[in-house]
């Protein structure tokens, strides 16, 4: 941990230490980020202890070495590295479901189905191991005040019937989710500061986002300048906190996002038999290159035609480029049992989605 | 001569080198045969200081410390030429890749994929650390691994399915050439990864500070994968030039381990949109023009369409050029359908579809 006093570390001698409190270096992080010509001008002392004030620093912050091997054992006896999203096609390919410890992406247009996915998710992570779920709370931050209590009501007394057929049932599921709503994004930074404490006090085992867009577009622009990198910055320090929160507590963070349009070339290479219009604008997932790789999973919501829509695996670490049709029910997601396969897909972070126009759809 | 050098030339404290020169001491000569009590009553620096000055100066310092020492004689080409064939490169399991490359990500050097994201630099990081443990017999380096993960996209799942491709072929070139199987096993894969998770910049550094200790008690080690370098020191960092610095150190000790301990380091690196004016915006690989000059090899995975390419943007010895390549349950192969593309041969060209306007 790069916050570590360095008061706390037993080998330094105590006027090594004093030294160090008068200069003002109290953390590993201190130390660590200056060179050596900076810390022999600042503190005086021989070559030789600064040497050596570097070494007890960096075996003081430096993470735990653990081999491949036991990462796996570690996971098999855990309660289950993955969490399940119900969507069987989905969790198959996943190896598993939402991967726990990892920050996943739910991005697509609106009223495709972001929102209903996540609240679906929430009623599941309340549900028992064996049955699917985490056993905890969820934690369910609001930034568009779209979260409807009455919908997660809804989904459980229709999806889990014989857990959810009297009223307590489904009142003390509903306590088991809290909402947290944000107007901005100083109060959303500040709640992810300080996200630690309230899941351990409250065995958070979910936490969800929703959305992680909306505050950034509202108060960032999104034009070239100074501006654009403070958002990105901004969005940078989310994800790292989110990340550690998620490893950590080894929980899913789920967030999702928004779309925008890009103007120039589509990126789809052109195949011998379809020729692909190139057209003035094409709608991708928001918020830019730099977001697409803070996220370690994306999955895209888009829609086919009438009632149906899709879901896509777009980044994961773990599976191919895979697509799968659903529709919102009053159970909440669930899958089409035809319409699942591979897709030609590309870069994460300017594939095209369809929006409620008559696009075609590739399909390979 | 040594005895004739200046004591300002040695890495003292400004407020030390100020006392000793007050005090005469200006040359190494000086100090000579005088004891720290000695020096310490004359310029009045601190016992264990004082101790400390002289074990530097003198030439019987405890640490060894290279300055001390006779400079290396120059070594022949000849010599450095027998010494790079017979440290093989390690294979990723991509043949026009691997060809590429001269054979492979090799020995002693720094090879930085940098790339978009979803292209599969983390896949490819997992692929080299399974293939650097490929068993002797099959040409390969029998090493172990040091994965440093900084973005938590490392899923020891896929790890898995990587290293069961690896293992089944090996024991299927085992069965043809008549060797014993089961030389590689899945276990054995796993167990030569040592995986360290950093989540910021200083547990990297620390990390990086440490890895001599580390690589000395695990001397199979052949090869150490960061993934990415970039992620930590991308936010959080208001002085730039701070992180140039921060960057550059860690460069420098990188390409000491390297030809230290004769390993591979393979850094992935990430891409951002850089705006120039009257242009479009273009991805280029992030942390700066400076940290271009850390890697000896540098590659650029790109999307074309739908198709990843692998473009070898820097390097020493090999000319510049690209190959397709895709990434199967199995980990990073070759694209079978389509023939290698000799025509895409073409120093000027540029990927295409990273010209992107952001709205």
């Amino acid at each position: 941990m790069s916050s570590k006093k360095i008061r706390r570390i037993r080998s330094l001698s105590v006027d090594v230490v004093e030294r160090l409190t008068k200069n003002n270096l109290i953390t590993c992080k201190d130390v660590l980020s200056r060179s050596d010509l900076e810390l022999l001008k600042l503190l005086g002392f021989g070559i030789f202890t600064i040497h050596n004030l570097r070494q007890q620093c960096s075996l003081a912050c430096v993470p735990v070495c653990t081999t491949g091997l036991e990462l796996l054992t570690k996971r098999k006896q855990g309660t289950g590295q993955f969490f399940q999203t119900s969507l069987h096609g989905l969790d198959h390919v996943l190896h598993g479901g939402i991967p726990m410890g990892t920050v996943t992406e739910i991005a697509g247009p609106s009223g495709c189905g972001k929102t209903q996915f996540c609240t679906m998710l929430s009623v599941q992570a309340t549900l028992p191991g064996n049955r699917g779920g985490l056993e905890g709370k969820v934690l369910y931050m609001d930034t568009e005040s779209a979260f409807s209590a009455e919908r997660l009501v809804e989904i459980a007394q229709h999806k889990f019937p014989d857990l959810y057929n009297s009223e307590e049932d489904l009142c003390r599921m509903a306590e088991n989710v809290l909402v947290d709503n944000h107007q901005t994004c100083a109060s959303l930074i500040k709640k992810l500061e300080s996200l630690e404490e309230e899941v351990i006090t409250h065995r958070i085992r979910l936490v969800i986002v929703d959305s992680i867009a909306s505050l950034v577009r509202k108060e960032f622009s999104s034009s070239a300048g100074s501006n654009l990198v403070q958002r990105t910055n901004f969005l940078s320090r989310q994800a790292a906190l989110l990340k550690y929160i998620a490893e950590v507590f080894c929980i899913p963070v789920i967030v999702t996002n928004q779309i925008t349009t890009r103007f120039g070339r589509q990126a789809t290479e052109q195949d011998e038999e379809e020729t692909t219009e190139i057209s003035d604008g094409y709608v991708t997932v928001a918020l830019g290159n730099t977001w697409s790789h803070n996220v370690n999973t994306r999955l895209i919501l888009q829609y086919l035609d009438g009632e149906k829509r899709q879901v896509l695996v777009a980044k994961s670490p773990v599976a191919p480029f895979t697509a799968f049709n659903y529709t919102i029910q009053r159970d909440g997601i669930v899958q089409d049992e035809e319409g699942a396969g591979l897709y030609a897909g590309t870069d994460p972070g300017v594939q095209q989605i369809n929006v409620r126009t008559s696009l075609p759809f590739y399909n390979t | 001569m040594q005895s004739q050098r200046e004591l300002c030339s040695f890495p003292i404290a400004p407020s030390h080198k100020s006392k000793l020169t007050s005090a005469g001491f200006l040359i190494t000569e000086d100090l000579k045969h005088l004891k720290p009590s000695e020096l310490s009553k004359e310029t009045g620096i601190g016992l264990e200081e004082c101790l400390e000055i002289l074990k530097l100066v003198c030439s019987e310092s405890v640490d060894g410390s290279k300055r001390n020492e006779a400079p290396k004689p120059a070594v022949s080409a000849l010599e450095r030429l027998k010494e790079e064939q017979s440290l093989p490169p390690i294979i990723t399991f991509s043949e026009g890749l691997d060809n590429m490359l001269g054979g492979g990500v090799p020995l002693c050097k720094i090879t930085e994929f940098c790339g978009a994201p979803g292209v599969g630099k983390t896949q490819m990081c997992m692929q080299i650390a399974v293939d650097v443990q490929i068993p002797s017999q099959f040409g390969g380096l029998q090493g172990e691994a040091v994965y440093i993960d900084t973005e938590g996209s490392f899923i020891v799942e896929r790890l898995v399915d990587i290293a069961k491709a690896t293992v089944d072929h090996c024991n299927e070139m085992a069965r043809l050439e008549g060797f014993k199987e089961g030389e590689i096993t899945v276990e054995s894969v796993l167990s030569g990864v040592h995986f360290y998770r950093c989540h910021d910049y200083v547990e990297l550094l620390a990390t990086v500070h440490l890895l001599p200790e580390f690589i000395k008690k695990h001397p199979k080690i052949k090869v150490v994968l960061v993934d990415s370098v970039a992620f930590h020191f991308r936010h959080d960092f208001d002085d730039l030039s701070l992180r140039t610095r921060l960057l550059t150190t860690m460069a420098q000790s990188f390409i000491k381990r390297a030809t230290e301990f004769k390993i591979a380091i393979v850094l992935t690196n990430q891409m951002t949109t850089k705006f120039s004016p009257g242009e479009d915006s273009r991805l280029v690989p992030a942390l700066g023009e400076s940290w271009g000059h850390a890697s000896t090899i540098r590659v650029i995975l790109y999307w074309e369409g739908q198709k990843r390419w692998a473009w070898l943007y820097k390097s020493p010895s090999k000319k510049e050029s690209r190959v397709p390549y895709q990434i199967t349950m199995g980990g990073v192969r070759d694209i079978v359908t389509s023939p290698a593309d000799n025509s895409n041969d073409q120093s000027d060209d540029e990927p295409s579809s990273k010209r992107q306007k952001v709205s």
